[in-house]
């Protein structure tokens, strides 16, 4: 099955034209580990640049230094368990409820709209509509029903995040291979078996399109929610330093928020690749197409 | 190999029909009403067991729906379909069905896959019970060792071979082939049919493939149907008495030759105006 070619004799060397049709010229050739520090460092050239010549006041744009400073005294506050972490806690909490419900609730629904026909021809079309809205805009609602604590942001991260996971998972389940299904049918499979055995499983990569998707989308609705409705959470604490011009500690804040999002996507993507070893190229076309368009 | 072939046999065939016959079609026809579309006119087949029958035909002359209704998928809008003297009304465990794709299920083994039938019909205890003959099958159509191997590592080829298995794990009385072979190359595809002509052999089974190709037609049946379109129904039979087991080589006999011409040259006839093809 895996058939390995032996070569002959000694390997001889490439030639200057084979080893620019194999790798390219010198500039893809450099190693990734170096391109990706290089341009890093480039780009905080550039920031640092801006910041000394005065380009924008400094004021408005602290400089890399600065930022850097702030990010560790945000850590050691962190560490320290002072009001960062107690910020970054309840952030987390938040995201983390939010995300859960998003997707225990958008794959439920998900797999009932996506099962029944009334679901795919009734409730599909206002599910797409919904999703075009900009659902951000719903966080005073929020506010105004459920209050100024966790609750009202925790709504706000399962709402947004909501959206993705159900199309994905009804589109998933709509997109079945039609052979496969008909060969199901032939075998007498019954709709639960069908459902187990069949679809869901090669809806799988949708699923996680859609969970990934949500894991991104829980903490931008859980910060909108902060912004809004207060409360004691790292989006409250990076609009409170931006009202006092304290941008470098909005920046390392930021950072902060970012590691949610990053450990969180990577749960997820952890799970699918545990989950998907049988996913291969083809399927993650239809997956790249579909992540594209959410 | 014979032997683990007859094995399988002994394991799978339990219903022998009384006569030879196993299908019987009269007057069947088949509406799509929607389309106001008469897909079937009054086709009327006989299948004896142990043949090998290929259907062909302009696409739309409603061979894939005709196959369809045999495997019970698509209910007829009138006739009968008798298989082993019993009325088709739906899908049965006697039937064998493969389609141009493997539509395997890539998240399992090939031995998980060929025993899915029996999975989903009798239960996992069932298909672990079963798992000697689901062995036996891929031995016979040479692929032992491939057991605990997935799709994604397998050639179009051996795909194919992973489905005839699945096909055949619960003793089809009929085996029902929806162009096999029509997603592979044209050198393996010609070694796909030597292949299934070998294991028809070996099993003995009554077998009923819709093709799109002339000579793999002609090469693996005991009888051609060809089909003309709209209404679609069966317009000429041709015999095919070529001895067997049939070689590659006798595809280049003048007596291959003669008979694909008359294929064609009644397929031809069958197609509007003529002289499409």
């Amino acid at each position: 099955m895996t058939q390995k070619t032996e070569l002959q004799g000694a390997p001889s060397a490439m030639s200057a034209a084979e080893e620019t049709w194999y790798s390219g010229t010198w500039i893809d050739r450099i190693p990734q580990p170096v391109s990706i520090t290089v341009l890093g460092a480039l780009m905080l050239g550039v920031w640092w640049l801006i910041y000394e010549i005065e380009f924008v006041s400094q004021v408005l744009l602290p400089g890399p230094v600065e930022t850097f400073e702030e990010l560790w005294d945000a850590t050691t506050n962190i560490l320290t368990g002072g009001h960062v972490a107690e910020g970054l806690w309840i952030t987390t909490q938040e995201v983390i409820w939010g995300f859960l419900t998003a997707g225990i609730l958008g794959f439920v629904l998900g797999v009932v709209v996506g099962e029944t026909r009334l679901g795919r021809k009734a409730v599909m079309p206002y599910l797409v509509a919904f999703n075009a809205l900009p659902k951000v805009a719903f966080a005073p609602v929020f506010v105004a029903w459920f209050g100024f604590g966790v609750n009202s942001k925790i709504v706000m991260a399962a709402f947004i995040a909501f959206f993705p996971v159900i199309v994905d998972t009804a589109a998933g389940l709509a997109a079945v291979d039609a052979d496969t299904l008909m060969l199901f049918q032939s075998m007498e499979s019954n709709r639960w078996q069908t459902l187990r055995k069949l679809k869901l499983p090669s809806a799988l990569p949708f699923i996680f399109a859609g969970l990934k998707t949500a894991a991104v989308f829980s903490v931008v609705g859980a910060v909108v929610g902060e912004y809004l409705g207060g409360g004691h959470g790292l989006g409250e604490l990076i609009r409170f330093s931006a009202q006092t011009l304290r941008i470098d500690r909005v920046f390392a804040l930021i950072v902060y928020l970012g590691v949610i999002g990053i450990v969180l996507f990577g749960i997820v993507a952890w799970t699918e690749r545990k989950l998907l070893y049988w996913h291969k190229s083809d399927l993650l076309e239809v997956e790249g197409k579909f992540t594209a368009g959410a | 190999m014979t032997e683990s072939a007859e094995a399988v046999d002994r394991a799978g065939h339990e219903s022998r029909p009384v006569n030879d016959e196993v299908v019987r079609i009269t007057d069947l026809s088949k509406t799509f009403h929607k389309r106001g579309l008469k897909a079937l006119d009054d086709v009327n087949v006989t299948l004896r067991h142990g043949t090998f029958t290929s259907v062909i035909g302009p696409s739309g002359c409603g061979k894939s729906t005709l196959l369809k209704i045999m495997a019970g998928l698509i209910p007829a809008t009138s006739g009968e379909i008798l298989l082993n003297g019993k009325p088709v009304t739906g899908p049965r465990q006697d039937i064998g069905i493969m389609f141009q794709q493997p539509t395997l299920l890539p998240w399992r083994t090939s031995l998980d896959n060929v025993l899915l039938p029996i999975e989903i019909r009798s239960g996992s205890a069932a298909a672990k019970a079963h798992s000697e003959d689901a062995l036996k099958l891929l031995e016979l159509v040479g692929l032992s060792g491939f057991d605990q191997v997935r799709p994604y590592e397998l050639s179009g080829g051996m795909a194919q071979r992973v489905a005839i298995c699945r096909m055949l794990v619960t003793g089809p009385a009929i085996l029902l082939l929806d162009e096999p072979f029509g997603a592979l190359d044209e050198l393996t595809r010609e070694y796909m049919n030597v292949e299934l002509q070998r294991i028809c052999r070996e099993r003995d089974a009554t077998s009923f493939m819709v093709t799109h190709a002339i000579p793999e037609a002609v090469f693996l049946a005991d009888q051609v149907f060809v089909m003309s379109a709209r209404p679609g129904r069966i317009a000429t039979v041709v015999d095919v008495d070529l001895p067997r087991p049939r070689t590659l080589d006798m595809m280049t006999t003048p007596e291959f030759g003669a008979l694909v011409r008359r294929v064609r040259g009644t397929l031809d006839m069958g197609i509007d105006g003529g002289g499409l093809v």
